[in-house]
């Protein structure tokens, strides 16, 4: 009897040992949960491009709880497996807006309008909640129902990397072509459209077709009365488009737009749409050539112009910078008129905001000027080895100004000229240099031995880097006309004397270092190695490695 | 040889004023120090930087320190970020979490040889010296091994030879002076290949950096790092990356250590010499109000004493008097009732 009761009180203790025991790993697991929710770049899950934020309410004032972060997609999925649709949380809008498809569905939640803070407060507690008890109750995982803290939450475990998507030429063309009807027009009116501020109503011009952002605009607060922002505009045409196509979709191959949030705005979704290589021109009768010229119209004035100040309008070759951008916004920032019709006319004016027009054209730091744009060329790959470490001035000699600004030629038909055929004409006459110096003019290999000490003389192949050089560029039409001479090429190394055959050599000005007179100039170590090592490096060229000393100079044997 | 009556007002004035902004004693003064005028700095440009370790080789080789674990070839020490200790003055460490960057950017550690040095200030045997060359330089000939100059040291640089159980040195960068004496380069300067060290007159290093920058606005962050920070080093930075990416601190501020410590430095004195003098005072005064209530307690006993014996002497006087009156009248009534009782023993006889 005694024995067994004593059994007993083992069997009791060990019990509540092991209940203790497991209660502790659970907490200890629940709280490695947290923890590696709190960090969120561990869980790429939880870097999402669908995030919203429901801070509507802000509108009306300060928020008494954090805002809530609503993962749209989780919802739409969730949505998807009970074979609900869109319409079970955005309202079809009645009175719909100017340009919205047939049964457009509104973007804001379950309302079609801000009404007030405590509608707006009704609506996403009420609904949410409502829907969160049905789920819940049919058994399946739901969001929460009852504490406030389980959606406004202080810290969320979500990094949101929502991208913008690009319109570029690709998927515009490819969209161009998904909307074409049976006979094969197109329909650039299902998106493109002009606003009647009269009549209040939207209508389509043919070639007056824009980027969306020339009215509606991204900054809140810039878009005009009666338009709407850029981010509802878009949402309400793309995806309500998308929803109609896929509706009426027949062939299962069809590709077609997507509606969920991760299908426009993630980067890996993004990466997936096709390209297509070679894009046909738009067509909104755009000219082919332009002669930018401030406000002169005519040849004959341009002409005396020339003449006595020496700036000659400059002959622009429209159709093939076309094909250089992405989208027309490239440089057309504002509007697709000429740049200096109503904004940057030479004086400047308050449209343009007072930027003058040859600012408009040299400005370094713009991203839409000619010289702006130019430079973000150099910093390819091909060309920043060279290009990297050279100083950028809109000062240069005049023999520099006349690459753009060409003379305009004594046998122009003054008479019969057209702007845009001078223009063309002038564009025809620009030579391009492809080559450099013939082969038996550049030395093949280069001994570099002046400061040979701690290693043997360096082998320079120089030829061979001259070809690799004369390959990357010759396809280039920038590089090519740019590089005026047969020895500008070579100006990339053999710098600051001008272009020659026979280039002087470097240590005529490179010799001991850190002259305070030329505090610019390195020594002729540095200088060796700031040229072959920087150069390579900028274009990316990993053999030799920058440290690999004896990739380029063999170590010298110590004499023994 | 007299004194004037205008230099005995100023030296008045001076030691007034002396005392009075103890705090700022410095800003008393019309003169900022910015440094020797002529003295060497060295430019060390990140951007050049491939992380050779070259200079770390050469560095080792002009001071003759003990050979590393690992050779200065060997770049897998790069894996590590390092810090400067007594068998290295310079240590160069990779970086790689710089977005944005085309590859890992590389920085280099040593003494930074401060304009107004905090391990100098710190030190109370005077082992650090500021020379007129730029340098800042150690003699250990001096040290007694307290370390402050490490504790004191915004950089963290000095190290200490904890191994070395008889003479043990406080370690750090000496900017080659004596190479910058015999007019050689800094050991780690003349071996950069890159010249991403550049040595020179502080003044035109700063030149030099500003003119980088300009010329290249893309390239750099738009800051020459110890211009002024500390109140200014005579080895400055560029870099194309946030300086806190290349572990360097932010957080310095351009006040030079020694006026951050001065306003408190300079207090010892007056306070070593004016609390003597306070207590004492305050000792005095509080004695004395002891003196002086002992004083009033003893009058006042001595009145209440003399009050009372008063007193008494009055009450006994009344009682006496009373005593006085009451015998008179006790007299009065024997005789009043002897003279009564004659009388009547008279009548008796008589009748």
């Amino acid at each position: 009897m005694r024995k067994a009761k004593s059994l007993l009180r083992w069997v009791g203790m060990s019990t509540a040992f092991a209940g203790l025991l497991a209660f502790g790993f659970k907490v200890q697991g629940v709280e490695k949960a947290v923890a590696e929710a709190g960090d969120i770049n561990s869980i790429s899950e939880n870097i999402r491009a669908d995030i919203i934020v429901i801070d509507g309410l802000r509108a009306f004032g300060k928020l008494d709880r954090p805002e809530v972060i609503f993962l749209h997609d989780a919802h739409t999925q969730a949505l998807k497996k009970k074979d609900k649709d869109c319409k079970t949380c955005h309202l079809v809008e009645k009175n719909r807006p100017a340009g919205a498809q047939q049964d457009a569905l509104s973007f804001r939640f379950k309302r079609l309008e801000d009404a007030g803070r405590d509608q707006m407060m009704e609506i996403y507690h009420a609904e949410c909640i409502a829907c969160h008890k049905e789920t819940a109750r049919a058994g399946d995982k739901s969001g929460p129902v009852e504490k406030c803290g389980q959606c406004h939450r202080k810290k969320v475990p979500y990094l949101a990397n929502r991208q913008p998507i690009v319109m570029d030429k690709s998927l515009h063309y490819r969209h161009v072509e998904a909307t074409k009807d049976e006979a094969g027009e197109e329909k650039c009116g299902l998106c493109h459209h002009e606003y009647d501020d009269i009549a209040k109503k939207i209508h389509y011009v043919k070639d007056k077709e824009g980027s969306c952002r020339y009215c509606h605009k991204s900054e809140p607060g810039k878009t005009e009365k009666d338009r709407m922002p850029l981010r509802e505009a878009l949402h309400l045409s793309c995806v309500n488009c998308h929803r109609k196509a896929i509706a009426e979709k027949k062939d299962p191959d069809q590709k077609i737009g997507a509606v969920t949030c991760v299908g426009c705005h993630d980067l890996e979704e993004q990466e997936k749409i096709k390209k297509i290589p070679d894009v046909p021109r738009l067509k909104r009768k755009q000219p082919d050539y332009v002669l930018l010229q401030g406000a002169k119209k005519n040849v004959s004035e341009a002409k005396k112009e020339d003449e006595a100040t020496g700036v000659a309008p400059v002959a622009f070759n429209h159709v093939a910078h076309e094909g250089y951008q992405e989208t027309c916004r490239s440089c057309h920032h504002a509007d697709l008129t000429s740049c200096t019709e109503a904004c940057h006319t030479p004086e400047g004016v308050k449209d343009g905001n007072y930027i003058q027009l040859a600012q408009a054209a040299h400005d370094l730091r713009s991203n839409h000027s000619c010289m702006g744009c130019h430079g973000i060329q150099q910093k390819k790959k091909e060309c920043s080895g060279c290009h990297a470490t050279m100083f950028r001035s809109f000062n240069q000699e005049t023999a520099a100004c006349r690459t753009c600004h060409i003379k305009l030629p004594e046998n122009l038909m003054v008479e019969q000229a057209k702007l845009e055929s001078v223009a063309k004409q002038l564009v025809d006459s620009r030579k391009y240099t492809k080559t450099t110096y013939a082969k038996e003019d550049i030395p093949e290999k280069v001994v570099i031995k002046v400061l040979a000490d701690q290693y043997e003389p360096a082998e320079f192949p120089h030829r061979k880097i001259v070809d690799t050089l004369v390959k990357k560029v010759e396809t280039s039409n920038l590089a090519t006309y740019f590089h005026r001479e047969k020895g500008t090429l070579c100006q990339g190394c053999h710098h600051n004397s001008p272009p020659d055959k026979k280039p002087p050599r470097c240590r005529s000005c490179h010799g001991k270092p850190f002259d305070a007179h030329a505090v610019l100039r390195p020594g002729m170590k540095g200088a060796y190695h700031q040229q072959c090592i920087g150069c390579h490096q900028n274009m990316g060229l990993e053999k030799p490695k920058s440290t690999d000393c004896a990739g380029c100079h063999k170590e010298k044997k110590k004499q023994s | 040889m007299g004194i004037s009556r205008r230099q005995f007002l100023g030296w008045m004035g001076a030691t007034g004023m002396g005392i009075a902004a103890g705090k700022s004693s410095y800003a008393a003064g019309n003169k900022h120090f910015t440094g020797y005028p002529e003295s060497f700095g060295v430019l060390f440009d990140s951007t050049l930087c491939i992380g050779c370790r070259s200079c770390e080789a050469a560095c080792n080789k002009v001071n003759q320190l003990p050979d590393p674990d690992k050779p200065f070839d060997d770049l897998s020490v790069l894996n590590k970020t390092r810090r400067t200790d007594a068998k290295a003055y310079t240590v160069v460490n990779r970086h790689d979490d710089t977005a944005g960057n085309k590859g890992p950017v590389f920085g280099k550690i040593q003494c930074n040889h401060c304009l107004e040095p905090a391990c100098a200030s710190a030190c109370f045997v005077r082992a650090f010296k500021k020379t007129p060359q730029g340098a800042v330089t150690y003699d250990a000939s001096v040290c007694v091994g307290c370390r402050y100059c490490m504790i004191a040291c915004p950089f963290y640089v000095p190290a200490y030879e904890y191994d070395e159980p008889l003479t043990p040195r406080v370690m750090k960068c000496t900017m080659c002076h004596p190479r910058i004496l015999e007019g050689k380069l800094p050991g780690c300067v003349e071996a950069c290949p890159k010249e991403a060290l550049s040595f020179g007159k502080r003044e035109d290093l700063i030149q030099l950096g500003r003119q980088r920058i300009r010329r290249l606005p893309d390239r750099y962050v738009d800051h020459i790092y110890g211009e002024h920070e500390m109140g200014g080093t005579s080895w400055l930075y560029l870099s194309g990356v946030p300086f806190e990416k290349l572990g360097m601190r932010e957080d310095l501020g351009v006040t030079a250590a020694p006026n951050l410590t001065s306003g408190a430095l300079a207090s010892v004195p007056i306070i070593a010499g004016l609390w003597p003098v306070l207590l004492t005072g305050i000792y005095a005064v509080s004695k004395r109000k002891d003196k002086i209530a002992a004083e009033e307690k003893r009058q006042a006993v001595e009145n209440a004493l003399s009050k009372a014996a008063a007193d008494a002497e009055a009450e006994i006087a009344k009682a006496l008097k009373q005593a006085e009156i009451a015998n008179k009248r006790k007299i009065e009534v024997e005789v009043k009732r002897a003279v009564e009782q004659a009388t009547a023993k008279k009548t008796e006889e008589e009748s």
